[in-house]
């Protein structure tokens, strides 16, 4: 089975297939009857847990990982449902791939996936182009503000902030650009958190802890600890260690912890990883006094300490009149059916 | 005017009491104005007239509320309790669509017509309780019960029909309307985008947050402040798909922001504006969402532009100092990050702030001149640190270190060298012992051990790097190639250079191309050598051709630099080699303009001179010397001062020279360790 080249996937059916060809079982009754199955496999625990359990088992990744081809191929079939559930396990993908190549080991099967995508993000954008901003300047004006502009006056110029530098195409993953390459990926998924179950992102925190390879003053505990797999099926689990961290790896990160921590999850557990990943990700900024991630996470560790402003309570002022006959009225109104 | 008819009949069977109408005071043109005229349809439950002026004190006796109202009071009397679940039982039988029906011809009857009348008797003549904002208020008081039950969706619903039904009132928007009917328009406002974003219905959050902020709803300068901040923040965070707000009419020169995150700029913006204009009270999570995003597009001069205009007594200066010290170093002004830094750590201004002293250490640790008072820094951060953190003492110690060796660079005393030296060494060694992950840190230590001629500690600390940072740094290969060329081990640093070269991507691998060269020069085999040179020039030329298309100009010119000062020695050496002596020097200087240290121009000017007679060996000697003031190791530099010298007759001092020189040869890399940092 291993060296026949898998048929290629056109259709979440084929996928389905495929997978539980994979995992060795059928997936999970509810998967295949569901309206839409791919979606429903995006959000599935079991398939995501047996899924990172095989991802975070020693010996993945390699050329010939099965399920690494698999996602491979469930990306390139251009279902957009399919893409979201492979775009799940880009945490853990990521947080596998980045410890292990610190240690150079082959991950040939982790790279192919990784580049797929990173073709996927630079098409996104139209060639690679890079990401820009443009900084508002309230001179103009804008639809929530009056400006006053002189008449005849060209509006004033605006700078432009490159959020994203452009994407070169690559067909390998070199050491010296692999940080650029995940950082890429990094930003694709960040692109779709909205969509991303909370499971996924709990994974990323978690990761980010241990990327970042400091402790977290919350944790008080010693400096070796780190958080223990999730699965921690086969016995010892790996140590997920510590990677360096260019800006171009960073910042990803740390957009995508600052969804976590202060975007509309709704999730108390998820905001109280998301604070630790913020505060590790400071420490290691200090490391080396990098301005720019120091302010950046500064700035997320103090936003994750405020409360934010509630909207005021309705104030009841002014007697009411007719209070006789409103308890009058009042056992009938409750005693009635509408 | 007699009161309608009582609606007994037309009431629900349950209802044992019939209320009846309420009386309108006898004020002729009010009563014309306002009362529906018999003739309209009286709706079931009750065509209740709006009360004219001074109906609180003329109520007549008997009952005078209708079953709307009546719910509404009484909803809002058990929400006042804090009795949600009743209050929202009351509040389920109201018929909000009904009683909007009956309240808009009376109510939109006055907008148009009669303007300076009505609007005076406006405020008077629709007193507190009048039922169209009790009914509005009751739904808005629903809804929010809803919510408190974490029933977001419908909630979310049951607001929108209060914003719809008063945009259907007042189509032409809200006028000066009674206060508490503002009141209720402006909460309903407001919790309806966060009602859709608990339900998870982002796209209807982001369509209500936009509704709230551009129709005009007459909100209150602090209840906008607040939705825009939330919205801000909401855009920042949240990852929607996003999309342009729609523009009803194209203002000449307006911005329309093209993403989420310039949306969520201009918004913030906004507030602060707001904020100096005294409309609203300071929210320091405002600076925190700017500093955030702003530094994530790496545009920290706005940033200290928006925090230079922050009044004082917001922030303690020696915070906004420090802060502006961090944004000036992101846009390369060290200098002036320096400044603000000194003013900062003033012994009697904010002395102990242990970040401040840490990017000062790391501002002085780059250049030569300030490194003793990058020393004194990095001492006062390692006694602050020295009980409570070891994770900052061994950024101290590691800073500390580096200023201590530049200094050893700069000191002109044998004795004083060394004894720094060996500080140096200390220091990275106990920060080590603190920190062992620190990847920059055991760099630092193997350039410190190479340039001491410690080479077998520089190989133990390159191969740690590498180890450390999984091959995707080029500096470490390169450090490891230049040591072991030094230890005089060519084949194997070539080796080291080509597994080099295949974990580097094409546009990097400049600098190990140079290596590569030398070694093959070292190693007397010019053909490939000239391969090798011919690689390099291929990559530079291709660089320059992709830096014409990059659109930064400050990436080329970086981009370019590096290459200035080392083409223009090349260009001398060219020229010297065709014996164009004026080209040559012509060139050497402008290359060691670009680069006050660059020693091999140096040396090239002092030899050049050493050779054009005995007026020139004074200037001669000048260059070379200061050379060796930089780089001591340079033997070249002391071999032609040891020519220098025999040329004036100094035989002994020539002899050590050459000394110096020979027993340099032997532990000599290709390429100088200053070059890789």
């Amino acid at each position: 089975m291993p060296n026949d080249a898998p048929p290629p996937i056109h259709s979440t059916k084929d996928a389905l297939d495929a997978l539980a060809g994979i995992l060795g079982g059928a997936l999970p009754g509810s998967i295949a009857a569901a309206d839409d199955p791919a979606a429903a496999l995006l959000s599935d625990p079991d398939v995501a847990s047996a899924v990172s359990g095989r991802l975070r088992g020693s010996g993945s990744g390699a050329g010939n990982d099965s399920l690494c081809r698999w996602l491979y191929d469930a990306f390139r079939s251009n279902v957009p449902e399919l893409q979201l559930a492979v775009l799940r396990f880009v945490p853990t993908l990521a947080g596998v791939y980045l410890c292990r190549a610190v240690s150079r080991k082959p991950l040939a099967g982790f790279e192919a996936v990784f580049l797929v995508l990173y073709a996927h993000a630079a098409a996104q954008r139209g060639a690679g182009e890079a990401e820009t901003v443009s900084l508002p300047n309230l001179a103009n004006p804008s639809p929530y503000h009056d400006a006053k502009v002189p008449p005849k006056a060209k509006p004033a110029e605006l700078d432009v902030a490159v959020l994203s530098p452009p994407l070169e195409p690559h067909g390998t993953v070199r050491a010296t650009r692999r940080a650029r390459i995940v950082g890429a990926v990094l930003q694709l998924y960040h692109g779709k958190l909205a969509h991303m179950p909370l499971s996924s992102k709990m994974d990323f925190c978690e990761f980010c802890v241990a990327w970042a390879g400091t402790h977290s003053k919350l944790d008080g505990a010693d400096k070796q600890r780190l958080p223990p797999a999730r699965d921690a099926a086969g016995g010892g689990a790996e140590k997920w260690r510590r990677v360096p961290l260019p800006w171009e790896l960073f910042q990803p990160v740390l957009q995508i912890v600052a969804h976590c921590l202060l975007g509309p999850t709704g999730s108390d557990e998820l905001k109280a990883q998301a604070a630790r990943a913020a505060e590790c990700l400071y420490w290691r900024a200090t490391e080396t006094v990098d301005a720019r991630a120091v302010l950046a996470t500064r700035s997320l560790v103090r936003l994750s300490q405020m409360v934010e402003e509630p909207i005021p309570e309705p104030s009841f002022s002014g007697a009411i009149e007719n209070m006789a006959e409103l308890e009058a009225m009042r056992a009938n109104i409750l005693n009635s059916k509408n | 005017m007699a009161s309608d008819p009582d609606d007994g009949g037309e009431m629900p069977p349950a209802e044992a009491t019939s209320p009846a109408e309420a009386v309108s005071d006898p004020s002729a043109e009010a009563e014309a104005e306002v009362t529906a005229p018999e003739d309209e349809p009286v709706k079931a439950s009750g065509g209740s007239v709006v009360p004219a002026a001074g109906a609180e004190s003329s109520h007549p006796e008997g009952l005078s509320l209708n079953y709307e109202e009546a719910r509404a009071l009484l909803g809002r009397l058990e929400f006042q309790k804090g009795n949600v679940e009743v209050a929202l039982r009351v509040f389920d039988g109201i018929d909000l669509q009904a009683a909007i029906q009956q309240f808009q011809p009376s109510l939109s009857d006055k907008t148009p017509s009669k303007k300076g009348r009505t609007k005076s008797e406006l405020p008077s003549s629709v007193s507190q309780n009048n039922p169209a904002s009790l009914v509005l208020e009751a739904i808005y008081l629903k809804s929010l019960s809803l919510q408190k039950l974490g029933k977001s969706t419908e909630a979310a619903n049951q607001c929108k029909s209060v914003l719809d039904s008063v945009e259907s009132i007042f189509q032409n928007g809200t006028p000066d309307i009674e206060q508490k009917l503002q009141e209720t328009v402006n909460k309903s406002v407001e919790l309806l985008p966060e009602a859709w974003k608990h339900a998870g219905s982002y796209q209807e959050a982001l369509a209500s947050y936009r509704r709230a902020l551009l129709s005009p709803w007459n909100l209150d300068d602090e209840c906008r402040t607040r939705i825009q901040k939330r919205y801000a923040s909401f855009l920042l965070y949240s990852n929607i798909d996003w999309s342009p707000p729609s523009m009803a009419q194209q203002v000449e020169g307006c911005f329309v922001p093209k993403n989420n995150v310039e949306e969520a700029l201009l918004l913030l913006m906004i507030v602060l504006r707001n904020w100096y204009q005294g409309k609203t009270h300071w929210d320091p999570s405002v600076m925190e969402h700017l500093t955030y995003a702003l530094s994530l597009c790496g545009e920290p001069l706005v940033l200290a532009k928006q925090l230079e205009e922050v009044l004082p007594g917001i922030y303690p200066r020696t915070e906004r100092w420090a802060t502006l010290a961090l944004c000036y170093y992101v846009a390369g002004q060290k200098d002036i990050a320096l400044n603000f830094l000194r003013k900062s750590l003033n012994k009697l201004e904010n002395p102990n702030d242990i970040l401040a002293l840490l990017l000062a250490a790391k501002i002085c640790s780059k250049d030569h001149h300030i490194s003793s008072e990058g020393v004194e820094y990095a001492r006062r951060v390692i006694a602050l640190a020295e009980s409570s953190d070891s994770h900052l003492k061994s950024v101290g110690l590691h800073f500390l270190g580096t200023c201590l060796g530049n200094k050893s660079k700069v000191v002109s005393s044998d004795y004083q060298r060394s004894l720094l030296q060996t500080e140096t060494l200390k220091s990275l060694t106990e920060s080590i012992s603190l920190n062992r992950y620190n990847a920059d840190l055991i760099f630092d230590m193997g350039v410190e051990y190479a340039e001491q001629r410690n080479m077998n500690a520089a190989l133990r600390c390159a191969k740690e790097f590498i180890e450390a940072t999984g091959g995707s740094v080029s500096k470490g290969w390169r450090l490891l190639a230049l040591v072991l060329s030094a230890q005089q081990r060519f084949l194997e640093a070539e080796v080291a250079t080509d597994a080099a070269l295949d974990e580097t991507a094409k546009l990097d691998q400049g600098s190990l191309l140079r290596v590569k060269a030398k070694l093959k020069v070292a190693q007397s085999s010019p053909m490939e050598a000239v391969e090798a040179y011919r690689a390099l020039l291929a990559l530079v030329q291709a660089q320059k051709n992709s830096s014409a298309s990059c659109k930064n100009a400050i990436e080329k010119a970086k981009a370019l630099k590096s290459y200035s000062a080392a083409t223009l020695h090349a260009e001398g050496y060219m020229h010297q080699a065709r014996d164009q002596t004026k080209d040559a020097l012509a060139a050497y200087v402008n290359a060691f303009s670009t680069e006050l240290e660059h020693v091999p121009s140096k040396v090239a000017i002092g030899a050049m001179l050493s050779k054009q007679g005995p007026r020139f060996l004074p200037a001669a000697r000048c260059f070379l010397s200061d050379a060796l003031r930089v780089e001591p190791t340079n033997r070249m530099a002391w071999l032609y001062l040891g020519k220098v010298h025999r040329s004036d007759g100094r035989i002994s001092d020539a002899a050590d020279c050459f000394q110096a020189a020979v027993m340099l040869e032997e532990s000599d890399p290709v390429e100088s360790f200053s070059s890789l940092s």
